[in-house]
């Protein structure tokens, strides 16, 4: 054991692990400096959500109880973009197992916005939209359980794409909540998106969800949208009247623009958390110091005392907090208050889009109810607060139903999202109605981009 | 008392559960993959074959099949389960409310549903410095559960249901070849108000003795006015006794949710459409009743082999049930493991031929017999007869050195019998018996 080595670790361990990361930085240096340096052998280069396993790169979803973990597989994204001519240069930070809108539950450091390093870049893909926003022609691949793509989208400036549940196989990505959990895209404009979906999507045997899709339909357009009025409150004042610029942009273009109700909405939320904790506190049961997590020299005691210490050293507050929600959602006792109420509230937000669907194309609303805020604000949110940030895009989430956020204002110099919500399996109108919004719509891009 | 079982099989699929590994692995850990690891972004799929397994069990114990069924995850922190939960059916079992007859007497069957079985722990080491090592090769191997009723009235009765239960599901879905010692219960027992679960009993003699010690634990505490308090206990196999569980004593909480990587699998429709073979004790009780063969000949032929239970039904159609049971319960079966090593498969055009010259008189039944023990490798000195002599002076000579025979005779025609052996055994079957008969009757007349 050399001197200064991380415990457990040998000399050669951690030369190999230095050379790593050094070749790491010289792909992500080369590329910064010369952007053609490797698009002689790869068409494009795209970064995973560190929550998708890949043979080449750490997978530690944010969490220190995963540091070390090298899986032996790639997750069939990544395998798909790799095939489609793709090179792979990092993987990108994100709260732990995806649990937060700001990317400050991470154990491996904060992502700041690239707008304004003060604030956060959104959550959990956090990282995934700093990197689309910052580097040109970049694919990132982000997951989103809860709103995980369209919140940080918006705060980054960036197009996010949140497929139709089961569109993505889900093979090798780590899991938070099995039943809502999708892999997405991120990219500074719809192009590469618009590319790349179709690599990505259908049927996979290694994850039986994805394989009752029908093939992706490319060719859909949004015609008229409707703008339910619930998704209105509790914005603040700039962003409401972005909004409406927004929307008569929109109509201006051509869309019709239908004012609705969606009641139902306002429970969306809650159930969310319910469904996302109790299947997220099964997810990461697993972590228990058997296979993953630090061990010291505390094999002598039992295995609960020594799950509980490995488990409490290696998950973070959040973690914790989501594992003790989640465990208590499916209670006897509590279970059919909870998790089984929450099951048919999931039906019931399902059957409310549904219903707008039978007259309009899409469903908009703003994708955040603010601009993307700066950690000292966030800092003095409680969880709750936190929580109640993602009432827009917990809902289609919730419903597994496709929707992208696009850029759609500027407020003092930070970006703001507008997102669309499309019927099962429409990813197609929902890509074309961004390539329309492109046309006379110029993105602004952060400074210092390469 | 009033005891109920919650029975673990093993289904025989050559795949595991929710993977493709082999559910034989011969080294430690050898037969493991990310998936029946628990590895994080690996993903469970249903192996067919076991659902299909699991289904013909259901249908078999008449239970009400379920149209939808998923799966759920149990929940509990265990070093030998890899995702610490177990993926298992909650809400929807394949089947649920049928019932099993043991000898008469139906037992409710309340539940059955298949689940994945976690790694094995084995302890090793100088006590002191004891350690477990954890086998994942069974890991996520399929397990068919059956829960039954608190039917059962004895541990006798419980240990009756779970051999008649292995013997059709043998015939079933086929078992490994140690089904008996690897069959694995929970058992509820109740000899007064209140139960007491013992947990986790390998093999059925165990479950037996498990049931015998602990129904005479609580006998006595009864009989000495004390109260059976409501626990888990477990069978310690060594002393033969059961003892309070380790465990924490309070309420499992498993905290079921539903696992979404597996979907809902409608099962309606293939349970309908399976056809179901004949199990061996359904069989002995349609030989039982068609031939009107007695319990225990019909639960003997169905179980020495279903070649032999064919050979029966075969012989039976032609000759009856009569001759039928004789032949197949007398020299049939009892040179059956011979026979059926050297013409298994081909045993009934083999052997229906030999009954059928019996009846029409062409041999005799002891030559029928010799022919038999020739076929199964035992008789080919015998079938050489040991005398050339023709049946005429051979009667003479015998009932000449027979006169006490003769004297008897006058009496009692019965008498003849002695001779009829006699001549029997000497010709080694090459006359018929009644050919026999008649000359020794006509020898001893024209002595009277």
């Amino acid at each position: 054991m050399g001197e200064g080595a991380p415990p457990g670790m040998s000399v050669m361990d951690l030369l190999a692990a230095v050379r790593d990361a050094d070749e790491r930085h010289r792909i992500f240096a080369e590329r910064l400096e010369d952007p053609l340096a490797y698009e002689v052998e790869h068409a494009f280069h795209f970064s995973a959500k560190d929550n998708l396993c890949t043979s080449d790169f750490q997978a530690r979803a944010g969490s220190r109880i995963l540091e070390g973990y090298r899986p032996p597989f790639d997750a069939t994204a990544v395998a798909r973009l790799r095939q489609a001519g793709g090179l792979l240069i990092g993987k990108t930070n994100m709260d732990e197992f995806g649990f937060g809108s700001f990317s400050t539950n991470s154990a491996t450091g904060v992502p700041r916005n690239p707008y304004d390093a003060a604030r956060s870049c959104g959550g959990s893909s956090g990282g995934a939209a700093a990197a689309a926003s910052m580097l040109e022609g970049h694919l990132a691949v982000g997951v989103s359980t809860g709103g995980s793509i369209s919140c940080p989208a918006s705060f980054c400036g960036v197009v996010g794409l949140t497929p139709t549940y089961g569109r993505v196989s889900r093979w090798g990505l780590i899991d938070y909540g099995n039943s809502l959990d999708k892999i997405g895209l991120l990219s500074a404009s719809s192009g590469m998106i618009r590319r790349y979906l179709p690599a990505i999507s259908g049927p996979d045997p290694l994850d039986p969800t994805s394989q009752v899709q029908p093939p992706l339909d490319m060719s859909g357009q949004i015609r008229s949208v409707a703008v339910p009025e619930e998704a209105l409150t509790g914005l603040s004042g700039s962003m409401r009247a972005a909004f409406e610029d927004a929307v008569a942009r929109l109509e201006r273009m051509g869309v019709e623009v239908r004012r609705g109700a969606m009641p139902a909405l306002r429970f969306a939320l809650s159930a969310y958390y319910i469904l996302a904790t109790a299947e997220a506190s099964t997810n990461l049961a697993r972590y228990c110091g058997m296979r993953y997590g630090d061990i010291e020299q505390e094999t002598d005691q039992s295995f609960n005392e020594f799950f509980s210490r490995v488990r409490s050293r290696g998950l973070g507050r959040e973690a914790k907090r989501r594992i003790l929600l989640g465990t208590f959602c499916r209670m006897v006792g509590f279970r059919d208050r909870y998790y089984i109420k929450a099951l048919q509230v999931r039906e019931l937000i399902i059957r409310e889009y549904e219903e707008q669907f039978r007259s309009v194309d899409a469903v908009l609303t703003p994708t955040m109810p603010f601009v993307a805020p700066r950690f000292d604000e966030i800092e003095s949110m409680s969880a709750l607060e936190t929580y109640q940030a993602d009432f827009l895009t917990g809902p289609p989430n919730l419903a597994g139903l496709p929707h992208i956020s696009i850029p759609c204002a500027y407020i003092d110099g930070l970006p703001a999202g507008m997102q669309l919500v499309a019927p099962r399996w429409e990813e197609g109108r929902l890509l074309s109605l961004a390539e329309r919004w492109e046309n006379g719509f110029e993105y602004r891009r952060p400074e210092g981009r390469a | 008392m009033r005891i109920g079982l919650e029975v673990h099989v093993q289904l025989p699929t050559r795949s595991k559960l929710f993977c493709s590994c082999s559910t034989s692995g011969d080294e430690v850990n050898s037969s493991v993959c990310p998936i029946c690891l628990g590895f994080p972004g690996s993903r469970p799929r249903l192996n067919r074959k076991a659902l299909e397994m699991g289904v013909s069990i259901a249908k078999f114990l008449n239970c009400d099949i379920n149209e939808k069924v998923w799966f759920s995850r149990k929940t509990y922190f265990y070093p030998d389960l890899v995702k610490n939960f177990q993926i298992t059916q909650y809400e929807t079992p394949l089947g649920k409310d049928g019932f099993f007859t043991i000898g008469g007497r139906r037992i409710g069957i309340w539940r059955v549903h298949i689940e994945e079985d976690p790694g094995r722990i084995k302890r090793a080491g100088r006590s002191g410095e004891e350690v477990a090592l954890v086998d994942y090769n069974r890991s996520g191997v399929p397990l068919v559960e059956i829960v039954t009723a608190p039917d059962l009235t004895s541990p006798e009765e419980a240990r009756a249901f779970l051999t008649d239960l292995l013997i059709e599901l043998r015939r079933l879905i086929g078992l490994s070849p140690n089904d008996e010692t690897t069959v694995r219960a929970d058992a509820n027992i109740s000899v007064g108000e209140e139960r007491v679960e013992i947990k986790n009993i390998n093999g059925l003699k165990s479950i037996e003795k498990g049931l015998k010690f602990e129904a005479k634990r609580q006998s006595k505490l009864l009989a000495a006015g004390k109260k059976i308090s409501r626990e888990t206990r477990r069978f310690d196999e060594e002393r033969g006794t059961t003892l309070p569980s380790r465990e924490k004593e309070f309420e499992e909480d498993y905290g079921y949710i539903g696992e979404p990587d597996l979907g809902t699998f409608t099962i309606g429709p293939m349970a309908r459409a399976m056809k179901l073979p004949e199990t061996p004790l359904a069989r002995a009780a349609r030989l039982e009743a068609e031939y009107g063969l007695a319990p225990t000949s019909a639960r003997q032929i169905v179980l020495t082999s279903w070649e032999l239970a064919d050979m029966f039904e075969a012989l039976a159609r032609r000759a009856g049930s009569e001759t039928a049971t004789t032949w197949t319960l007398g020299a049939i079966s009892a040179q059956w493991v011979e026979l059926q090593e050297r013409y298994g498969g081909r045993l009934e055009e083999t052997i229906v031929p030999i009954i059928d010259d019996v009846r029409s008189g062409a041999i005799t039944d002891a030559e029928a017999r010799m022919r038999i023990a020739v076929l199964a490798g035992k008789g080919s000195e015998a079938a050489e007869p040991s005398s050339s002599e023709d049946l005429g002076p051979l009667v003479s000579r015998l009932v000449d050195s027979n006169p006490d025979v003769v004297r008897d005779f006058r009496s009692n025609p019965r008498a003849a019998n002695f001779l009829i052996g006699q001549v029997m055994k000497e010709t080694h079957g090459r006359y018929a018996s009644k050919e026999i008969s008649e000359a020794i009757r006509k020898e001893l007349e024209k002595r009277v």
